[in-house]
């Protein structure tokens, strides 16, 4: 093989770190301007350019795909990756202090031991699929898909009844970490909702698939 | 607004440009100083086409490879004229002080 096809193919693995859909559109492109930019007979992709190929691609995946001019999509998308973030600090405060909590169940109301036991196991379980959705409708309402706003405002209305069933149980005073780490989540969402369904909003998924300059436009 | 994208912005003021082009004129531009690479380039060049400040003017085909050529909106041309003010305001500020103590020539 000459060098030039291994620096090609070299280049190739690394362009795949970038999103399908970019690939698609752009990976020729970049093909041939690293091809161009590279030295005569060199056979591998040079570190610094790996690492810039590799850092892009993955920063292209993370980032929020809504433009600049639809502000309050953007920043509901961020408050919706904070409530994945603040989810998972719940999930570790549950985990962490269930032998607490469960020990002061215990001690102040002998009988719902068990419930409570119960309560904790629903909510470690619930807890990292609610991460998992929170991201997947992070990515969705981010691409301006309609849908995604009903299912996030389902998903919404489902941890405020989580909240409300919590507040029932005394978790406020039981277990006053969980409950204020929840009430973290809920409120992030909260906030997401208002900003989703806010009337600025409304012409980015109304747009459906278009391109984003018509918006600034 | 990040200098790599006030270069990538002014190098595509007078005329479009490939991914190529780009690169070269934003060196000549910074004196050299600023070298940017295809992954970083590309994905500044996607953030501005997606924020409608950039979009592909043309597209052709050299030695089997695409090259896209990329220009202007009229909104990116606005922002990059108020962020040029921006800063000839900032740096004529900057000059005018230190002329006095003599730093500058």
């Amino acid at each position: 093989m000459n060098s030039s096809a291994s620096l090609e193919r070299g280049y190739r693995r690394l362009l795949a770190f970038y999103p399908r859909a970019f690939r698609r559109e752009n990976e020729e492109e970049i093909l041939a301007v690293l091809l161009a930019t590279a030295h005569r007979d060199q056979r591998r992709p040079g570190v610094a350019i790996s690492a810039d190929l590799i850092r892009s691609g993955l920063l292209m995946r993370l980032r929020p795909t809504v433009p600049h001019s639809a502000r309050t999509v953007r920043a509901a998308v961020t408050l919706i990756y904070l409530a994945a973030l603040a989810e998972l600090a719940a999930v570790i405060t549950i985990v962490a202090t269930s032998t607490a909590v469960l020990a002061y169940v215990h001690r102040t109301a002998p009988a719902d031991s068990h419930l409570a036991a119960l309560s904790l196991t629903k909510d470690e379980i619930a807890g990292p699929i609610g991460i998992v959705l929170l991201l997947w409708l992070a990515w969705a309402v981010g691409r301006r898909h309609d849908w995604a706003r009903v299912v996030f405002i389902i998903f919404w209305g489902i941890s405020t009844l989580s909240i409300i069933a919590a507040l029932s149980e005394g978790a406020p005073v039981a277990a006053p970490a969980d409950f204020a780490t929840g009430m973290l989540v809920w409120l992030l969402q909260l906030a997401a909702v208002v900003l989703i369904f806010a009337k600025q909003s409304a012409p980015y998924y109304r747009h459906g698939s278009e391109p984003a300059e018509r918006l600034t436009a | 607004m990040q200098e790599a994208t006030f270069l990538i912005l002014t190098s595509l003021a007078e005329s479009s440009q490939h991914g190529y082009g780009i690169i070269n004129d934003v060196a000549e531009i910074s004196g050299g100083r600023v070298r940017l690479r295809a992954g970083t380039l590309y994905t500044a060049l996607d953030r501005l086409r997606m924020d409608g400040l950039v979009e592909v003017d043309r597209e052709e085909v050299v030695e089997g490879r695409l090259r896209r050529y990329y220009q202007l909106t009229p909104s990116g041309t606005k922002l990059l004229a108020a962020e040029a003010a921006r800063l000839h305001a900032n740096a004529t500020a900057a000059m005018r002080r230190l002329n006095p103590l003599g730093v500058v020539t």
